[in-house]
């Protein structure tokens, strides 16, 4: 069950990433049905809503109104969506600190002024 | 088992003098090693201890489900203070066991979200993320990867970049993140520890470094590396109280990489203080070990005598 539920999951992120890269070869703006038909017809119409729906909460594409439906556009490419994804993950995990190893942590004040010290020293000695 | 029971609760306190030197004086590496090593072997037996005391608190509680022999005055009498002690450790062994659990949990979870979030872009080794926020993080999984974004690039030269890749290769490559997660257990198991754990978040940094240092062949330009990404990365200064604030990490990894390279040697002379703080660590270890053993052995031997069989 869990295991079920943890490939559906990623799963997901997979899918988020055809859909966006389907919209990406529209030369304009496209209809989900559009998108739907890209991808082989794969997906149901109501998946395609749903994951596009996502992306534009995360901001990795936008949406106008034509006539009685959306049409919509790709705001980001399969990189851009990855890192506005990423972001979610380091900025509601407050203890990333704890479980990802950071290249460099946080600076006092003090610390700075040693840094900007250190790194001054450094660049002298190269002269 | 007396008052054995009790010393790998406060033994971990042997391991602060070499937990305080050994940033200074051993190899990251070795210090690393040792200090992920002493910090698992004490959080094991302070537990196991823990778990000890409980069955002989059990042994009060009115109404327990366990056989009668359980609560004979025998096994109550194994420790001393059995009353205070015993029904102290309950809630004590709960609460380790529920902050552990949490730990991995969170870890699994952080990482299994980093790695959904990567879904859909190409395996490679390292994934460029197009974000103005400067960030590298080495995550480990099934498929090894440097995520950095063009903002921490950005700011980088390129024997710079090539130090900064080095750096997270090596926490991939050595497996840091096992060492960082068994002192995060052990500090969560035993309070006594948690100067373990910040000197090993640290030591692996360091390690980290040195051998980035190797693999650009220039100590000075991972020391540049370090200090320009965090003086991009800082945010809102971090809150210290001013005169208390000893020097942060970042400060002390530069000024480390400006020095020479630190010997590669395993374990530090006898009759030096960081000599005598290692073997210090070690008696406390070995004594922490036997202690817990025997311990243990003598609750076997009680409660199987104490049960009719």
């Amino acid at each position: 069950m869990r295991d079920q539920e943890r490939g559906r999951r990623r799963g997901q992120g997979k899918l988020e990433a055809q859909v966006l890269a389907a919209l990406r070869e529209a030369s304009e703006p496209a209809s989900a049905a559009w998108v739907q038909e890209k991808l082989g017809g794969a997906l149901a119409y109501t998946t395609v809503i749903t994951i596009l729906t996502r992306l534009l909460a995360k901001g990795a594409v936008t949406r106008e109104k034509v006539g009685r439906s959306f049409v919509w556009t790709a705001a980001a490419d399969e990189a851009g969506l990855a890192a506005l994804r990423m972001r979610r993950v380091l900025d509601k995990e407050s203890d990333r600190e704890a479980v990802l190893a950071s290249f460099v942590t946080g600076l006092s004040q003090q610390d700075e002024e040693m840094l900007r010290e250190l790194l001054t020293r450094t660049r002298e000695a190269e002269e | 088992m007396g008052v054995f029971v009790f010393l790998p609760l406060v033994l971990p306190l042997t391991a602060w003098p070499i937990a305080r030197l050994a940033e200074q004086h051993l190899h990251p590496r070795a210090a690393t090693w040792l200090l992920s090593a002493v910090a698992g072997v004490f959080a094991v037996c302070s537990t196991l201890c823990l778990g000890l005391l409980m069955v002989v608190g059990t042994a009060q509680l009115p109404g327990n489900p366990l056989p009668d022999g359980w609560s004979d005055p025998e096994v109550r009498e194994a420790v001393p203070y059995d009353e205070v002690a015993g029904k102290a450790a309950i809630p004590a062994l709960f609460a380790v066991l529920a902050a552990c659990t949490r730990l991995v949990w969170r870890h699994q979870r952080v990482r299994r979200r980093a790695e959904r979030a990567l879904a859909g872009l190409p395996a490679t080794p390292v994934a460029v993320l197009p974000d103005e926020v400067p960030y590298a993080y080495a995550l480990p999984g099934r498929r090894d990867r440097v995520v950095v974004s063009t903002g921490m690039l950005a700011g980088l030269d390129s024997a710079e970049r090539r130090a900064l890749f080095a750096h997270e290769r090596t926490h991939l490559a050595r497996r840091h993140h096992r060492f960082l997660l068994t002192v995060q257990l052990a500090a969560w198991a035993n309070p006594f520890l948690r100067p373990l754990r910040t000197a090993v978040t640290y030591t692996a940094e360091r390690w980290a470094d040195e051998e980035a240092a190797q693999a650009v062949g220039s100590r000075r330009t991972v020391a540049r590396a370090i200090g320009k990404s965090a003086l991009m990365s800082r945010g809102a200064p971090v809150a210290t109280l001013a005169g208390f604030a000893a020097t942060g990490p970042v400060p002390r990894r530069v000024a480390a990489l400006l020095r020479p390279a630190p010997a590669g040697r395993i374990w530090p002379p006898a009759f030096t203080t960081v000599g005598l703080a290692a073997w210090g660590a070690a008696v406390g270890t070995t004594a922490s070990a036997l202690s817990s053993a025997n311990s243990a052995v003598t609750l076997f031997l009680i409660l199987h005598a104490a049960t009719p069989m």
